[in-house]
């Protein structure tokens, strides 16, 4: 198969796929799960910008994504500022806090960064728990205003509105992550990945790069946050918990760290895998389970992914 | 010698209770090929180490390039105002081609644009006599030579006043090494001024204006090629008493 079919004819098919299925899928739960699916798709592709193509240890991504939520939750309905702009101002938020957790861990390495990414994510989740005034504390906040343009409300045509928000989202957030990966800045930081001493007598500063890998990965991140709060209408400190990490982890892990569409395609299999599973007697609580399988298997059997495999076989 | 644009002044490097590098002190005037040789584990890399910052400077003495004293700046920096090093063991950007490996230098360590940077790339790879047929190559399926002449290629985009080469020859056929003898004496003539660390002596005589010989850590002696070899101290600790 050819680079032209495999990274351009094939993600425009399923661009074009993702766009028309509206049209076929018209009950609101299904387009519930595709617009889940798309946030967490967001999350595990801009993830793999400081994981897998800078190689850090970033187990604070998720944080990016809570700062997102609490920003626009508190910005929607404390403030009252229009939530399209709240959604906008998680997009500089996430970024900003990325900035203050980048700072202690630019020139630390392996497990310091795992150790320190995550206090850090704990950290934001005590303090989102500990101004309950401001954030609803444990309960979290609710009824956060939903998204209207003009007359139109975002929550009629069966979610038809988010679902097209949020693809587009994805989409942007996608030529963000191939502009990058394509610029000589996403070349340096594959540089600094697999041979730092190297990128150094380069020219590369290896903190530099590392603080904005992290910085950037949380633009989108966070916006996918802001968006989930004015969707789901509610904001609440279980996205810092273990769960989401792992969850979106094993999107990243199981579509392929360093590839672009890896974790979109993952997060779309895998969400959808996983409430099929719901669905299934007995199988309600083991649908995590098997996520875990499929992920000691896809890293034991295929390291680089169900996309590389792809790869792999199509030559 | 002509001006020196590289002073090194009691240099020392201790690791815990070992002294890797102890109190030396060299010159390398512009233009030089300047040789540095040694038994294994004399402290000649350490020495490159401590010049450029990576991974580490030195525990005290200066090192001044340019007449500016560098030994305090952060690595990247040393590199960008140009001091550029290859490294011993094969040292490669896997997941970039040969071009995007010359262009990620170019941008970082050269501060040209990306435009500019892929004019250049074609006659820096000119220099370094490199096949022009395989620039889209990853680097890590080049041959071993490959590797080295992009080594060279990729600090050469950045215009370097200084190479600093760690025994580039490691690894190469007699052949090879003979190629590589010709494109070291042409970035030479580009203006370029050489430090060279080598094992195969045939090379470092060849190509070195002057010569350092480190052993346990200190200079053993200094001078020509061909009055440092004559050393009775050199032969003894170094070539095992017989050249």
């Amino acid at each position: 198969m050819t680079p032209m079919i495999r990274n351009v004819v094939l993600p425009l098919a399923a661009l074009i796929a993702l766009a028309l299925t509206p049209i076929f899928v018209i009950d609101s739960y299904t387009r519930h799960l595709f617009i889940i699916a798309f946030i967490y798709a967001i999350i595990a592709s801009n993830w793999n910008l400081s994981l897998g193509q800078c190689g850090v240890f970033n187990f604070g991504h998720l944080t990016f994504f809570g700062v997102g939520v609490y920003t626009t939750a508190i910005l929607a309905k404390t403030v009252g500022l229009n939530p399209l702009l709240a959604i906008a101002a998680a997009g500089v938020t996430a970024p900003i806090v990325a900035f203050l957790m980048a700072a202690p861990v630019a020139r630390l390495k392996g497990i310091y960064v795992v150790l320190v990414t995550f206090a850090f994510s704990q950290l934001v989740m005590q303090l989102v728990l500990s101004q309950s005034q401001i954030t609803g504390g444990a309960e979290g906040m609710v009824r956060i205003p939903y998204l209207k343009i003009g007359d139109y409300s975002f929550i009629r045509d069966y979610k038809l509105g988010y679902y097209y928000l949020c693809l587009g989202l994805l989409v942007v957030s996608t030529i963000f992550l191939i502009l990058i990966a394509r610029s000589p800045f996403g070349k340096s930081l594959k540089a600094v990945r697999d041979a730092e001493d190297y990128a150094v007598s380069r020219g590369i500063s290896v903190s530099r790069q590392r603080v904005l890998a992290l910085a950037l990965s949380a633009i989108f991140t966070g916006v996918a946050g802001g968006f989930y709060a004015i969707y789901l209408r509610v904001a609440s400190p279980e996205v810092f918990g273990f769960g989401t990490l792992t969850l979106a982890l094993s999107m990243l892990l199981i579509g392929g760290v360093g590839t672009t569409y890896g974790p979109i395609v993952a997060a779309l299999a895998i969400s959808f895998a996983t409430e099929s599973l719901a669905g299934i007697r007995g199988f309600e609580e083991a649908r995590y389970i098997v996520i875990a399988v499929a992920m000691i298997l896809v890293l034991r059997l295929a390291p680089e992914g169900i996309l590389g495999l792809f790869r792999r076989l199509t030559g | 010698m002509t001006n020196a644009i590289i002073e090194v002044v009691d240099a020392c490097k201790s690791f815990g209770g070992l002294k890797a590098v102890k109190d030396v002190s060299f010159t390398v005037g512009a233009g030089e090929i300047f040789g540095i040789a040694g038994p294994n584990g004399s402290g000649k890399s350490t020495l490159f180490n401590l010049m450029t910052g990576i991974p580490y400077g030195p525990t005290s003495g200066e090192i001044r390039f340019d007449g500016t004293r560098i030994d305090r700046w952060p690595a990247h920096a040393i590199a960008r105002s140009g001091l550029c090093r290859t490294f011993q063991k094969d040292a490669e950007f896997p997941d970039l081609t040969v071009l995007e490996t010359l262009l990620v230098s170019a941008v970082y360590n050269g501060d040209l644009s990306a435009s500019e940077a892929a004019n250049e790339a074609q006659s820096v790879l000119e220099l370094a006599q490199f096949d022009p047929n395989r620039v889209d190559m990853l680097s890590s399926e080049l041959s071993v030579y490959e590797k080295k002449q992009l080594m060279i290629a990729s600090a050469l985009i950045s215009k370097p006043k200084v190479l600093m080469l760690d025994e580039p020859a490691s690894g190469l056929t007699k052949p090879e090494i003979a190629k590589l003898d010709a494109l070291l004496l042409g970035v030479n003539r580009a203006g370029v001024t050489i430090l060279l660390i080598e094992h195969v002596l045939s090379l470092l005589l060849s190509v070195s204006q002057r010569l350092i010989v480190l052993n346990q850590g200190a200079i053993l002696a200094q001078g020509l090629p061909a009055d440092v070899v004559k050393d009775p101290a050199v032969a003894e600790a170094y070539l095992g008493g017989g050249v």
